[in-house]
């Protein structure tokens, strides 16, 4: 119907102001000296050459697309066989430890993660258990700490996503591999494994894409001295007050998200054009 | 029967229970090699339990799987020597063709030229030779079918298992596939064993038919067997078209319905025995009246490509006429002119009058009042009455709060009905009083006279079974006018189906006529 | 065997829960806890509930937190709604526009979407605060509305619509009566996830809010840096409501069904729990309102301050006095208050220090006091701290704290000696490695660096401020340090580490917690700074900034102030009394700053060093974190 069509138009306004518009302007931003004006500026790229010529910025972003890969293994290689238990279940217990492990992300990321503050102190619960079997370890503000953090924060994503992908799963393709004589093992690598992909692919970038750009956690449980890409944005915006520089990061940081995602689904296609 | 075969498969008192209900209820059943066989039954019969216990995805909760002399229930599935055909295919979506048929031989660990030539074959067998590399989402439901088919045969189990797998095909390839399957089936020699709730499809492809029902089988045999011995009412219904008839034995050879004894070839029932008979409607044959065993008037004829399917109603069904009493629309006005009142004269069956009170009184008179102006209805506030509980003429008075009120007559009657024994039914029905509006603007006529007639049928011997009845009438609804109308509630008699090639008029008597071998006598089913 | 891997499952499965629920049932007891302490429970109590229903900031960001999730939820889900039954019947390429956009929020890091807000707004200089904040939740949370919705209305018969019509409906009955009614389930799944993302979203929020309004996480994340268990008071508390919605949502349809078995509709459970959460809330609020006839009442005072820098019962106290409300936030460097308060961040009283005073006056973004104010403040001050040079006539500033930075050390690891002949150099010293603790503050960290070299702190030769750059460089790539803000006051107070840069003033409460640590101010010397109320120029109401200032200097106010936060109050009476004999501070060096010493020195403002010291010290951050 043409009327419904018009009911799509405010919001098309909308997107273009409150969605198109920032992108746009952080570009803008990105590419004019600190100092201009949105009428009066000077097209630079300097403020990528600095980003790109500093060793010590790329060993930040490095490091940050190190620990968002380790967070994401770690998440995987819990996740994967904690959802496909979950999945053994009958339907009545997956829906409840399905919410067991949703009800938490309902609470405010912050505070779980302030929470992790006084366990991984050093004189705090961690630390008094191996305290008892003589291991002394700082464990707040360490780069453990920030992972412990990562994980506990983004593992119901991977877990939610292989168990939808799991338990989506037509059964009877299940019953045809044992009845082509696959046992257990190989029922699992070569048909539950294969066809939960797309789930584990969700999964990752569902895990990764918060985890490298993450600023909170890492202030919280890896202290002011441990810097990654999104303290760094942080710190330009809120503190140092450059904002081209901090938009022209901004800008690094989507690019390589973007071109990321494009990777992952140019798999996903290849993968598909092989068959 | 060639009985020379070998037992291959021997199911001993199969019984399984899901949360306490029983889905097998024991079943005990022989397949032998090469066989095709098929269980037959609708949803729910527990013909796919079996087959899922076979196959090894189910445990029965008792009894013993027989194969080859071993009982294999505690041989998981993937070491059994069978293959099965997953109802939708359940081919795996990451694997091209070539992968999914070669999945079970990778499995194997066989070497990759053995395993490229059974694909092969087996591509060929199926004829999508050339299709190897296609992705198998992206296949028609029949190459599907195919490759589903192939994947379990390149096994080459001895006994391969197909779990409805035509069903989700459209009806010209499910024809296609019936012959082809049949094909394969002659071609690599196996026992295959069918799953379907398709009668046709079961009389078309096995060598053998188990039907099943709520867990139970009810009869085993060859597609001829079953369809011309059906055991029991539910076997020959669910097979084929048939007549089936109460009936009782005389004696052996002698079978009694319809207040005929004919004879027939079936012995070993006590006498005087309660039982069914089935005649299929091919064996009927249509001839003069003087020469039929039976006689009957043509009900209706149709013509369904091949042959004609004709009814022929062999005893009359039962009939009841009442009178319509069609009056001049009658409202009375009050003297304001703001109300207006109507109702109808009514009869009252003398065995309805102990439950009768005020309300049950306005909406057999359809009495109403409303406002002339808006439409708005008034309601009824006062009913003023000297009916009392015999047969008798009394009048009605209807009034609202205003005092605008009507007169009606209600006649109390004793109820006739129509009983007949033969047919082991009844019918009864009321005269009626109607306005020429309600007349015309009822939307449909023929529900709204038996409404109005208060018209009901039931059987005999169980007056709580309903029988369906048809109205007759001679006026137009349309253009009807003040007067007296007869109408006619009946119900159809007996009723025999026949197929026959020769075209025979509507209306005409004719004589029915079959042979004592066609007659087929079975059992009562047992509730 | 596969009865083992169910019992490796079922392990697995309850260690993973235990590692998912034991934060928040730690957080639940020790919000209990008597003490401060997060390690230690040392019996039960409720004094944090107490703090928490007392500090309105708490309350206030959950009000906030609750009302924003809420009409975010409610807008979004109904304009997400109107708009996918849209653009299904639109043309193929505005879909393809509108989910290639709606992707930005979704697709991006949050970080990057938040700065593009914020942008935005600053831009077009829409002043930040509720409006943006909500603006911004209304914006990422439509598209995963849309996202939820599409599927449903793809899925639909395309001829609903037009059969609905065909009977006779408007198309705006047709629309309302038949086709939300089929995507209602997506519709509810829709608000949902619209309502878990309003709910829990720190980084967004945190760049586009202004003017004090803050949420959960950003209450949490500007008072994480000192413990408060005030926080897991609040946290218990998010707990609690949301296993009130949570239960309510589960259990009152199943009473509903027994009272009657028709079909229940789920939109209308979720209706019930917000009205709940929302009244609950606002009765929990109704505790702190009172309605009043005193001077100020119904006004506000907008005040930007540090962290933990104010005492017990100074907001409720002028509160009290005044009748007015007062909003804090808080900031945690000169740096970060300024970019806010330049962006159009509207305060009416600031606490920045010594040099941004002067930036702020030399930029004119500082107004005057008025006379009477300035007249009654310096009559109460102590004459060391009167008209210093940022400000020689206290015309634009009173001071609110002062004092130097020093070492703080743990006597019982260091020793004097070292102190006394290494001075600031003792923070490249070997044996202190991976035990001393660096101030984030790129100020001090330079004033450090260079009197450590013996330069002056307020130089502007660029060897100079090099050579301090690559000594600050060796200490974090040698010694590895910790670099923290106010988690220094805690941590040293449990004597984590050896030694530490540090405030006068934090390390007089410290001092007065351990008696194990020592303040040291090294002769090669240090700055000697103030914080000062300002008011700026785009204060919204002057004369209760005016009121509040009076206030501050004020004897009970200063002395509420100074006894809870430790730092030196610049009232003459009360520093006496302090640190005099018998006050809370008696023994303790580091309340009463050295003061007439010539080597220490004030913080000057020159905007071309400024630049480069920020730009130097974001650089030692970076290298900081790369030397791991």
């Amino acid at each position: 119907m043409k009327k419904f069509q018009q009911l799509a138009i405010p919001y098309i306004v909308w997107a273009c102001i409150m969605l198109l518009l920032p992108m746009l302007l952080i570009a803008f931003y990105s590419v004019i000296q600190q100092g201009n004006s949105i009428v009066h500026f000077k097209l630079t790229l300097d403020n990528y050459v600095r980003f790109f010529t500093d060793k010590d910025f790329l060993l930040i972003l490095w490091r940050s697309l190190w620990i968002a890969i380790k967070t994401t293994i770690i998440c995987l290689l819990i996740g994967y066989p904690i959802a496909y238990f979950i999945s053994k279940n009958s339907p009545k217990i997956q829906q409840i430890l399905v919410l067991a492990i949703t009800l938490p992300t309902w609470i405010n990321m912050l505070v779980r993660t302030y929470a992790w503050i006084g366990i991984l102190s050093s004189d705090g619960i961690i630390s008094s258990f191996l305290g008892l079997f003589g291991i002394h370890t700082e464990l707040l503000y360490t780069e453990a700490a920030v992972l412990i953090g990562m994980v506990y924060n983004f593992l119901p994503f991977m877990i939610l996503q292989i168990n939808t992908a799991l338990t989506k799963m037509d059964r009877s393709l299940l019953d045809a591999a044992q009845d082509l004589g696959a046992n257990k093992f190989q029922t699992f690598w070569k048909v539950i494994f294969p066809l939960s992909l797309p789930g584990v692919v969700s999964g990752i970038t569902l895990v990764f894409l918060p985890a490298v750009s993450s600023f909170f956690i890492p202030k919280l449980l890896g202290g002011g001295q441990f810097f990654l890409i999104g303290n760094v944005i942080e710190n330009q915006f809120i503190t140092v007050g450059e904002w081209n520089f901090g938009s022209a990061i901004s800008m690094i940081m989507a690019m390589i998200m973007m071109l990321l995602m494009m990777l992952v689904r140019k798999l996903e296609e290849r993968n598909k054009e092989e068959k | 029967m060639e009985q020379e075969k070998n037992k291959l498969i021997q199911f001993r008192h199969i019984v399984k229970e899901f949360d306490g209900q029983v889905v097998l209820k024991g079943i005990d059943l022989d397949i032998y090699e090469n066989e095709f066989v098929t269980l037959l039954g609708p949803s729910g019969c527990g013909k796919t339990t079996l087959l899922r216990i076979l196959g090894g995805f189910l445990e029965p909760s008792e009894g013993q799987v027989i194969l080859n002399g071993e009982d294999i229930c505690e041989v998981p599935a993937y070491k059994r020597e069978l293959n099965t055909v997953f109802q939708k295919y359940a081919l795996f979506p990451h694997m091209n063709v070539y992968d999914n048929i070669a999945f079970g031989l990778k499995i194997k660990k066989m070497s990759k030229d053995v395993i490229d030539q059974k694909v092969m074959k087996m591509l060929k067998l199926i004829g999508l030779e050339g299709f190897e590399n296609k992705d198998v989402t992206l296949l028609s439901g029949g190459q599907q079918q195919r490759v589903a088919i192939a994947r379990a045969l390149v096994n080459e189990p001895s006994v391969l298992l197909l779990d409805e797998p035509l069903s989700a095909l459209d009806l010209k390839l499910r024809k296609e596939m019936q012959y082809e399957l049949k094909k394969i089936q002659q071609e690599v020699g196996i026992t295959f064993i069918f799953v379907t709730h398709d009668q046709e499809e079961a009389l078309t492809m096995s060598d053998k038919i188990v039907i099943m029902k709520d867990g139970e089988i009810q009869q085993v045999g060859s597609p001829e067997d079953i369809y011309n011995e059906p055991v029991n009412q539910y076997v020959a219904k669910f097979i084929g078209e048939s007549n089936i008839i109460p009936a009782r034995m005389i004696c052996d050879k002698k079978v009694r319905f319809d207040d005929i004894t004919f004879d027939c070839v079936d012995v070993g029932y006590k006498e005087n025995e309660p039982v069914d008979v089935v005649i299929r409607p091919e064996d009927i044959d249509i001839v003069d009246v003087k020469d039929g065993k039976m006689t009957g008037e043509v009900e209706s004829v149709l013509f369904k490509g091949v042959h004609y399917e004709i009814m022929v109603e062999t005893v009359p069904g039962t009939h009841v006429t009442v009178n319509m009493h069609v009056n001049k629309n009658y409202a009375i006005t009050s003297e304001d002119g703001k109300e207006k009142i109507s109702a109808n004269d009514f009869y009252l069956d003398l065995e309805d009058m102990k439950d009768i009170d005020d309300k049950e009184i306005i909406a057999r008179a359809d009495a109403q009042a409303w406002n002339p102006e808006t439409d708005e209805f008034i309601s009824i506030h006062d009913i003023d009455t000297d009916l009392k509980q015999e047969v008798g003429e009394y009048t009605v008075t209807f009034s609202t709060n205003n005092k605008t009120s009507i007169t009606r007559k209600i006649w109390v009657v004793d109820q006739r009905v129509v009983e007949n024994k033969k047919a082991n039914e009844a019918v009864s029905a009321f005269n009626f009083f109607k306005t020429v509006d309600e007349i015309k603007e009822s939307m449909a006529i023929d529900t709204d006279l038996k409404t109005w007639a208060n018209a009901q049928g039931w059987k005999l011997d169980d007056e709580n079974e309903t029988v369906d009845l048809d109205v007759d009438y001679d006026f137009d609804p349309e253009t009807i006018t003040e007067g007296v109308y007869k109408v006619t509630f009946w119900t159809t008699g007996r009723e025999f189906k026949i197929h026959t090639t020769d075209y025979v008029e509507e209306g005409k008597e004719v004589g029915l006529t079959f042979f004592a071998e066609d007659i087929h006598v079975m059992e009562k089913m047992g509730f | 065997m596969s009865k083992d891997k169910r019992v490796l499952g079922k392990v697995g499965m309850a260690l993973l829960l235990v590692f998912f629920y034991a934060p928040i049932l730690f957080m639940i007891i020790f919000s209990f806890n008597s003490s401060k302490s997060l390690t230690h429970f040392t019996g039960f109590s409720l004094r944090w509930y107490e703090a928490m229903l007392k500090n309105h900031g708490m309350m206030e960001s959950l009000y906030v937190t609750i009302v924003i999730a809420l009409l975010a939820t409610i807008i979004s889900t109904i304009i997400g709604t109107i708009t996918a039954i849209g653009l299904s019947k639109s043309k193929k390429v505005l879909r393809a526009f509108i989910s290639q956009v709606n992707d930005f929020p979704i697709m991006n890091p949050e970080i990057v979407t938040a700065i593009g807000l914020m942008l935005l707004f600053i831009t077009f200089q829409i002043e930040k605060g509720f409006v943006t904040l909500l603006l911004a939740h209304i914006a990422f949370c439509i598209p995963y509305v849309i996202l939820s919705i599409m599927p449903k209305i793809k899925s639909l018969d395309p001829n609903l619509a037009d059969a609905a019509m065909d009977l006779g409906a408007t198309p705006w009955q047709a629309l309302v009566k038949v086709i939300v009614p089929q995507i209602m389930p997506g519709i509810v799944s829709g608000a949902l996830i619209a309502f878990t993302m309003s709910f829990d979203d720190f980084v967004i929020s945190y760049f586009v809010t202004g003017q004090g309004v803050k949420n959960l996480s950003i209450m949490v994340y500007t008072m994480s840096k000192r413990i408060n268990p005030s926080v897991n008071a609040i946290s218990t508390l998010v707990v609690l409501l949301i296993t009130i919605t949570l239960t309510i949502v589960n259990v009152l349809p199943m009473i509903r069904k027994k009272a009657s078995p028709s079909k229940q509709n789920k939109p209308w459970k979720w209706a019930v729990a917000g009205v709940v959460v929302v009244g609950l809330v606002a009765s929990l609020f109704g505790l702190n309102k009172s309605a009043s006839t005193l001077p100020y009442a119904g006004q506000t005072l907008h005040l930007y301050n540090w962290g933990e820098y104010t005492g017990e019962n100074i907001i409720s106290g002028f509160e009290e006095l005044t009748g007015a409300k007062v909003i804090m936030d808080n900031f945690d460097s000169n740096e970060q208050m300024y970019i806010k308060v330049a962006n159009g961040d509207a305060y009416d009283v600031l606490v920045p220090s010594d040099y941004m005073i002067q930036r702020m006056m030399q930029e004119d973004m500082l107004q005057k006091l008025e006379p009477e104010t300035r007249k009654e403040c310096l009559s109460e001050l102590m004459e060391a701290i009167k008209g210093l040079p940022y400000d020689p006539k206290n015309e634009y500033s009173i001071p609110y704290f002062w004092g130097t930075v020093g070492i703080v050390y743990d006597k019982t690891k260091v020793s004097e000696e070292d102190l006394e002949n290494e001075g600031w150099n003792i923070f490249l010293d070997q044996k202190y490695k991976g035990d001393i603790y660096l101030y984030d503050s790129e100020r001090d960290s330079f004033m450090m660096a260079l009197k450590a070299l013996g330069y002056s702190m307020n130089t502007t030769s660029a060897d100079e401020l090099n050579a301090a750059f690559n000594w600050l460089v060796q200490c974090v790539q040698t010694m590895d340090p910790e670099i923290v803000t106010d988690e220094i006051i805690d941590n040293m107070a449990q004597a984590r580490k050896a030694l530490g840069l540090i405030y006068s003033g934090d390390a007089a409460y410290v001092m007065s917690e351990n008696e194990n640590m020592g303040f040291y101010m090294p002769t090669s010397g240090t700055n000697l700074w103030s914080d000062a109320m300002v008011i700026p120029k785009n204060a919204k109401n002057p004369k209760l900034a005016n009121e509040f200032i009076r206030y501050i200097t004020s004897y009970d106010a200063a002395m509420d102030n100074s006894s809870y936060v430790g730092y030196t109050s610049p009232n003459k009476e009360v520093t006496e009394e302090l640190g005099g004999e018998g006050g809370d501070y008696d023994g303790i060096n580091a309340y009463t700053p050295r003061s007439g010493y010539d080597k220490d020195e004030v913080f000057q403002y020159d905007e071309a060093t400024r630049k480069i010291i920020a730009d130097l010290w974001s650089r030692v951050k970076v290298a900081a974190s790369n030397a791991h």
